[in-house]
């Protein structure tokens, strides 16, 4: 047989500047730590979302460099990107909405949740607002059931006991103040379970 | 309230996930005992105490490390499975946030056990600044406190315990696909045998034990109270101790209950969450999360353990105990289902893949007014088709609410569809 030429992959550029790269350099480091040192492949998943952490959203150039980083081929690099709900495969909006509509919460009105949130904002899941403040997802079971109905804002807070005149205050605050840092949850509080007392467990 | 709280009694205390708080109320006393002991002699204690697996299958954990400590390959690993994400399902997320010791100490002892150095915590990407956090944070005063790290308690044996994200994948909480994802790839499930606790099917081919939070939060308490007496706490024989119930669904109070395994759905609801809301009429129960038969009002004597509900074609499951009332119409709950199964389907098997598909399209069309009668008949024989047939359980897990719900609740179809 012979054999194919190689064709030389071009050089791939980092998607990062410097005070990024350093950030995703450093928790790659510790991503690969975890694992025995001839498996560091094993670290594509967190370094997917270092970079998601960074840039918002992982392009086809940043799975490129991930690969490189990793020695991953570019094209299991996209499988894992594409299987995984959380990875954004285009730039979405300041802040992501996601109204989960599984059984607990769909028992709880997160229909009727959702078809509000999509009218306040004139936009249907799946799509972002013409400002680019706000993106409409739906998501699957947060594992909030007891506090339906629930939202996941921006990949990890968790927004519980949602009405439609909660969720109104929180498009009006994170319209109003585009920065604002939200505590990851849980909000308001925990379950009423075991334990009524609750206003300490932040 | 009724029955012991052996793993939720700090729930209600200020910062009850602390290292302090955790110490206050007996932890980490277990965890000196077990270094003392050999390690079979705790696999023996674990036996005994009929715990059963509280992720959904409700296996024997005794036994599950017994076929552990036969493989002569080492590392072995633990996986702690974390990826909590059966709808329905929130006593895990609970359990992390309000006492994450109870997993570091039981996490620590189960990889003593199983002769293991290194345990990694996979958890759900969503729980990453919020209950994985704070394992993180037990994790590291643990170590600090020498709980971890190189010689445990100057025993000699060394461990260190790593969290692993997720990133958006229901069929992770599948044990394989799960060990997949840990190896960095799209998680598709692996074709059994070899099994994980096996050489060739454990994380990278390593013989390795994977046991939900739950299950392994559990350690501390067989420990200090013996295999016996955990065994004893369980209602029905061969499932021992407590179980988080994780009630949602149309109740005065919703929340994560700690109840002797085995409780009645009756007792749970009454005694536990204050019954149905006002002006609710119990309709049905999904007993163990979403991929378990349905249970009609008439079928809330049913104890709710592993054994019990097997026998009657439904299973415990996650412990997620939903309870619906007189508003929901259950074609209109099963096509919600359904489009859950139909998006969450890893496509790798065909069965799978096209029959949730199909049958989330019939039951929307079913729902919107636009079926017929032998659109339900269809639903029961595609669920019917896909049962066993697959490489993982997801399909028999639609399956299973699908046949159930037609079963028990035909009306409610017959009353949207012509013919």
């Amino acid at each position: 047989m012979i054999p194919l030429p190689i064709r030389q992959a071009g050089p791939v550029e980092s998607p990062f500047n410097p005070e990024q790269q350093r950030r995703f350099d450093a928790g790659l480091e510790r991503a690969i730590a975890k694992y025995p040192p001839e498996r560091k492949k094993a670290a594509l998943l967190a370094a997917l979302h270092l970079a998601q952490d960074e840039l918002g959203w992982v392009s086809e150039p940043t799975m490129a460099y991930v690969a490189t980083r990793l020695d991953i081929p570019p094209a299991r690099v996209r499988e894992v990107a594409t299987f995984y709900t959380m990875y954004r495969l285009r730039p979405i909006g300041r802040h992501e909405i996601g109204v989960c509509n599984s059984i607990s919460c769909w028992a709880m009105g997160s229909e009727k949740l959702l078809a509000r949130c999509a009218q306040v904002l004139g936009i249907r899941p799946g799509e972002t607002t013409k400002d680019g403040h706000f993106t409409l997802a739906e998501v699957s079971c947060l594992a909030a059931c007891g506090n339906a109905p629930a939202l996941l804002v921006n990949n990890f807070t968790f927004v519980e006991k949602v009405t439609e005149e909660s969720l109104e205050k929180l498009i009006r605050e994170l319209r109003d103040q585009p920065g604002k840092k939200m505590a990851p949850g849980p909000t308001p509080h925990r379950p009423e379970a075991h334990a009524a007392s609750t206003e300490h467990d932040r | 309230m009724t029955g012991p709280r052996l793993l939720t009694a700090d729930w209600d205390k200020p910062e009850s996930w602390t290292l302090q708080t955790y110490r206050s109320g007996g932890g980490y006393q277990a965890l000196p005992k077990a270094l003392k002991m050999q390690p079979q002699q705790i696999v023996d204690e674990v036996v005994k105490s009929n715990l059963r697996g509280r992720g959904g299958a409700g296996f024997p954990t005794g036994m599950k490390w017994t076929f552990l400590r036969k493989e002569t390959s080492f590392p072995k690993y633990l996986v702690v499975n974390a990826d909590e994400g059966e709808p329905g399902t929130f006593k895990d997320r609970e359990l992390l946030l309000r006492s994450p010791h109870f997993l570091v100490e039981g996490a620590i002892i189960g990889s003593y056990a199983i002769e293991c150095h290194t345990t990694y915590v996979y958890c759900r990407g969503e729980f990453r600044e919020s209950a994985m956090a704070r394992l993180q944070r037990a994790i590291d005063e643990a170590r600090e406190a020498g709980y971890l790290g190189k010689n445990i308690l100057g025993s000699g044996f060394d461990l260190e315990m790593h969290t692993v994200f997720g990133a958006g994948a229901y069929i992770c909480g599948d044990e394989t696909g799960m060990l997949e994802s840990l190896e960095g790839k799209k998680g598709y499930p692996r074709l059994k045998p070899p099994f994980p606790a096996n050489a060739g099917g454990g994380l990278f081919k390593q013989p390795t034990a994977v046991n939900n939070v739950e299950t392994l939060a559990n350690m501390p308490v067989i420990l200090n109270m013996g295999g016996d007496a955990f065994s004893r706490v369980g209602l029905v024989p061969k499932n021992g101790g407590t179980r988080l119930y994780a009630v949602s669904g149309h109740v005065k109070k919703p929340g994560v209950y700690e109840a002797p395994m085995g409780i009645s759905f009756k007792a749970l609801l009454e005694e536990y969450c204050g019954g149905m809301r006002e002006g609710s009429t119990l309709k049905g129960i999904i007993p163990g999360g979403a991929s378990s038969a349905i249970l009609t009002a008439a079928e809330a004597d049913w104890a709710s353990d592993f054994d019990t509900l097997k026998a009657k074609k439904t299973m415990a499951g996650s412990g997620a105990v939903v309870y619906l009332d007189q508003s929901v119409n259950m074609a209109q709950a099963l096509a919600n289902l359904m489009r859950f199964f139909a998006h969450e389907s890893c496509g790798q098997c065909t069965p799978c893949r096209e029959g949730t598909s199909w049958l989330s399209r019939l039951l929307d069309k079913i729902v919107a007014g636009k079926g017929e009668k032998q659109d339900v008949d269809n639903v029961y024989q595609i669920a019917k088709q896909m049962e066993t047939k697959t490489i993982c359980a997801l399909a028999d897990g639609a399956a299973m609410p699908a046949k159930s719900f037609i079963e028990k609740f035909r009306a409610d179809f017959d009353m949207l569809v012509r013919g």
